[in-house]
């Protein structure tokens, strides 16, 4: 196992004790829920950097056809896929004891944020469609370059010229000069910590689907 | 009537009715018991847990459930190294 691996472990580690233990201002509502602003948010970041992967990975594969391109960018869109989920179900447990609903249909972000997963889902109902390898790529390739398009408008433009209690609406940013300023300390090495961490799930995904690429080949013409 | 139990339990759980106050029957039969429970802050370790509202214990919780995933993704990785190695040594052999 490489070095930086074991730096994610400990990193973690003290980004998981520091977000538990560090003094927090009195915030009304949140109350001690702030803390979930160091695990909720970073993982839509840890998200959007793996979508942002899987679309590099999509567009080099209609440039040179390389089989590990398309590979690489179905393991990074699936390890998007599971933070993104992760995202939606900590900010729907969060939301009940704020907002005190664990859904509402009147919240744009939330019900982007879902439909933009469901963007996602036909991703890999549409991968599973294939039999050609190439064809699959190829396709897939092209639907992926249009679902990582969607996921700005979905996430950040549409949601800011709506009202909504989520922060980062009508026009505000997220996270403004409004916000307990002792937050950034665990928030920003959060974020670093959990992007590192889905790169480690992004390469383990890819890794395994590699190997299952040669072997097939391998079963398919014999050394 | 353990099951038709639980299931009044549960279902009233998920319940976001605001017009309904909120009953706290479980600490009113519970609380003398509970009582004691936090109270067994005899040892250094027991003491330090319950302190700060039980924050903890919470920390504690979540370093578990990390500490398991960790070592589960280790071992995956691990995994997926040997399959490679394998793979090499076929086609070098080749």
């Amino acid at each position: 196992m490489k070095f930086w691996k074991y730096l994610i472990i400990v990193w973690m580690s003290l980004v998981i004790i520091g977000g538990f233990l560090i003094q927090i201002p009195f915030i009304p509502v949140l109350e001690q829920t702030a803390r979930n602003l160091f695990f909720h948010v970073p993982m839509w970041m840890a998200m959007y950097i793996m979508f942002l992967i899987s679309f590099y990975h999509s567009i080099n594969y209609l440039r040179k056809a390389n089989w590990s391109d398309d590979i690489k960018a179905q393991a990074a869109a699936q390890t998007g896929f599971v933070f993104g989920i992760c995202g939606l179900m900590t900010g729907s447990l969060w939301a009940r004891f704020t907002w005190g609903t664990w859904w509402t249909f009147a919240e744009p972000k939330m019900n982007l944020a879902a439909l933009a997963l469901m963007i996602y889902v036909a991703y890999f109902m549409l991968r599973s469609a294939f039999d050609e390898s190439k064809k699959r790529a190829r396709i897939s390739a092209v639907y992926n370059i249009f679902a990582v398009s969607t996921i700005p408008f979905l996430l950040y433009v549409v949601p800011r010229q709506l009202t909504s209690l989520h922060p980062g609406a009508d026009g505000n940013p997220a996270f403004s000069e409004i916000t307990a300023a002792e937050l950034r300390f665990i928030l920003y090495p959060a974020m670093v910590g959990f992007i590192a961490l889905s790169c480690w799930v992004y390469n383990i995904t890819y890794r395994a689907y590699r190997v299952k690429y040669i072997s097939e080949q391998i079963i398919r013409n014999p050394l | 009537m353990y099951i038709t139990q639980l299931l009044f339990i549960v279902s009233n759980m998920f319940q976001d009715s605001t017009d309904v106050t909120p009953v706290d029957t479980l600490s009113q039969v519970y609380s003398d018991k509970w009582i004691t429970a936090v109270n067994q802050g005899e040892g250094l370790f027991a003491s330090f847990m319950s302190s700060n509202n039980l924050i903890f214990v919470v920390l504690g919780v979540t370093l578990i459930i990390w500490t398991v995933l960790i070592v589960y993704l280790t071992r995956v990785d691990k995994r997926v190294t040997m399959l490679e190695n394998k793979l090499n040594n076929l086609s070098n052999e080749a």
